[in-house]
């Protein structure tokens, strides 16, 4: 009996051999030097008159007048929000009506179910660049496009899925749901998996139809993996810049032109290092803005 | 299990309609896969005949040897498995001892910090990228692997500790106990017995690791102006740019070629990162 201490200590007296710093260190350092010390860095270049081509920087306030007072970010910001909450409502509820086909289908064994799962994945590996590239194609207005010339054969009108402004706000909004919607999907799978089944078995006793059971239930159970996904999907629509260069660079005109791609436009195309920090200062603000809010609406006192 | 004294002719009608509604779900994931394959197959007057030739009659593996020969292709593969591979690595092994402490050692401020480190995780690419451009520049690691790398570690390790820190929760402590009281240290405990116990986390870290970094675009198309250190992910862009009518077919091919490696990495080894991915998510 008195041969077994240890095991009755509790766990922070088997660290008495030091503590969680050395650990720490090799991630301490990265964040400090590759997120933290950048961070700040940026924030100072806001305040000046930097230029990417390295001319001397002097402190100014000249950016922030430039860039906030530009007739350009009133449509950037007006783009940005339209493609961010059309995106993460789209793949959001496409998501979330794939994983409830795909668990009622696991739950009453019906075959195909983890194909299913692998093809929507499948969308989800694939690099930006070529998602952009890829539907680039697909929308291509040549006689040879695929949509246009699927639309010709079934005999309707083509469509100018890239050339009108309205019609390319909508095309990169379906190419980024189509890559996006697995990650909602795969997410929102894991969380109806852990839905208690006897719910449902009451419900079915209150004789509640399908609609009353997906309100009642599913919706009210679902709702910490619905915000979580909400903030986690938006932050990666609201920094998503590739698919949009790859698809439409921003065009026609400005018609597409997100805040990420103005940004990066802004240092890499104009060579303005002050103006972009400016930018990107406030896509940081905006991504927080948002996280918290919705973050706002989680149960309390579940702290897991 | 609920449906099994009433299973009848409405659970086969509720079946049917399962089917029926996936149906065009899969139709347009698949849809748009398949349409590139379609076209990276047919000559170019096959290309001009649109959908009417989805089959094509006289197909061509010709548009892939020509884009890996003549336009550099083999070289973006190659940069690409060496950055994607050496980023994924560098990032499990950076994260993996915080990921233990944050697993193992209960210290003040560790709820903070690890929230800390998603919050990290949120902050854009084009944030931070812009001053690390002047760090890479005055260090002389612009043009440079070894630079981009250092970055793809970077933007890696955030989401890897959260990966690392839920696969080490699994291990039971009970069998690091045992190694304590045999006198072993923590360092030592970590390396010889979590570490191989955790073997199935780690493996999935670093795919879930591999395939983010195959998709990195604004690290290496920032790093790297010059086109044989270029990955294929900059390299279809460029391409994509300079294509025209007559070249859609050896686009498609490219195209193709950027996305099969990822692909098959996924569909092969799908179970590993499907459990990766929920893992994070049951956790919240």
């Amino acid at each position: 009996m008195t041969a077994r201490p240890e095991v009755t200590h509790p766990p922070r007296s088997r660290l008495g051999r030091g503590g969680p710093f050395p650990w720490l260190l090799p991630v301490g350092l990265t964040i400090a030097l590759f997120y933290l010390i950048p961070i700040l860095d940026a924030l100072r270049l806001a305040f000046t008159d930097a230029s990417l081509l390295g001319r001397e920087a002097r402190f100014s306030l000249d950016a922030f007048g430039a860039m906030l007072g530009s007739p350009a970010l009133g449509t950037v910001l007006r783009n940005t929000g339209v493609y961010v909450v059309a995106s993460v409502t789209g793949q959001m509820a496409l998501g979330l009506v794939i994983a409830l086909l795909v668990v009622r289908g696991e739950r009453h064994r019906l075959p195909g179910m983890v194909a299913v799962r692998t093809i929507v994945l499948a969308a989800w590996v694939i690099p930006g660049i070529a998602n952009g590239v890829l539907w680039q194609m697909l929308f291509s207005e040549a006689p040879f496009g695929a949509v246009n010339s699927t639309l010709r054969l079934i005999g309707l009108p083509p469509v100018a899925w890239l050339s009108d402004p309205g019609m390319a706000m909508v095309s990169v909004i379906l190419a980024t749901v189509w890559q996006g919607t697995a990650y909602s999907m795969i997410l929102l799978y894991a969380a109806l998996r852990t839905i208690d089944e006897t719910l449902y078995e009451a419900a079915a006793v209150d004789a509640a139809t399908p609609l009353e059971r997906f309100w009642f239930i599913t919706l009210p159970e679902l709702r910490s993996a619905l915000l979580v996904n909400a903030i986690l999907v938006m932050v990666m629509t609201l920094n998503t810049f590739d698919v949009v260069i790859a698809l439409t660079g921003g065009g026609p005109g400005r018609a597409t032109e997100v805040l990420a791609l103005h940004t990066y436009t802004t240092v890499f195309r104009g060579f303005d290092l002050a103006g972009g920090s400016v930018l990107a200062i406030l896509l940081l603000m905006i991504s927080m803005l948002a996280a918290i809010g919705i973050a706002a609406a989680l149960p309390r006192g579940e702290g897991r | 299990m609920s449906g099994t004294m009433v299973r009848g002719r409405g659970a086969r009608i509720a079946d049917a309609a399962t089917y029926a509604a996936l149906l065009p779900i899969l139709a347009f994931f698949l849809a748009p896969i398949l349409w590139l394959l379609s076209l990276s197959l047919r000559t170019q007057r096959e290309v001009f005949l649109g959908a009417a030739r989805f089959i094509p009659q006289e197909p061509t593996l010709a548009n892939f040897t020509r884009v890996l020969t003549q336009s550099g292709f083999g070289t973006y593969l190659w940069n690409s498995v060496q950055l994607s591979t050496l980023g994924a690595l560098g990032a499990v092994a950076i994260a993996a001892p915080a990921a233990y402490a944050f697993s193992r050692i209960r210290f003040r401020g560790r709820p903070a910090l690890m929230m800390g480190i998603l919050a990290v995780q949120m902050v854009s690419g084009l944030v931070v990228l812009i001053p690390l451009y002047r760090y890479m520049d005055r260090l002389g690691l612009l043009e440079t692997h070894f630079g981009t790398m250092l970055l793809y570690i970077s933007a890696g390790v955030p989401v890897t500790v959260w990966l690392l820190k839920i696969a080490f929760d699994a291990v039971p402590e009970v069998l690091e106990e045992a190694a304590f009281i045999d006198g072993l240290g923590r360092a030592e405990t970590f390396v010889r017995i979590t570490l191989p116990l955790a073997a199935p986390g780690l493996v999935s870290a670093v795919i879930l690791n591999l395939i983010l970094n195959w998709s990195q675009f604004l690290i290496p198309f920032i790093m790297l102006s010059r086109d044989a250190k270029w990955p294929i992910s900059v390299a279809i862009h460029n391409f994509s740019g300079a294509a025209t009518a007559s070249t859609t077919q050896l686009l498609a091919a490219a195209c193709l070629m950027s996305i099969l490696p990822a692909l098959i990495v996924f569909v092969v080894l799908q179970r590993l990162i499907v459990g990766a991915l929920t893992s994070g998510a049951v956790k919240g």
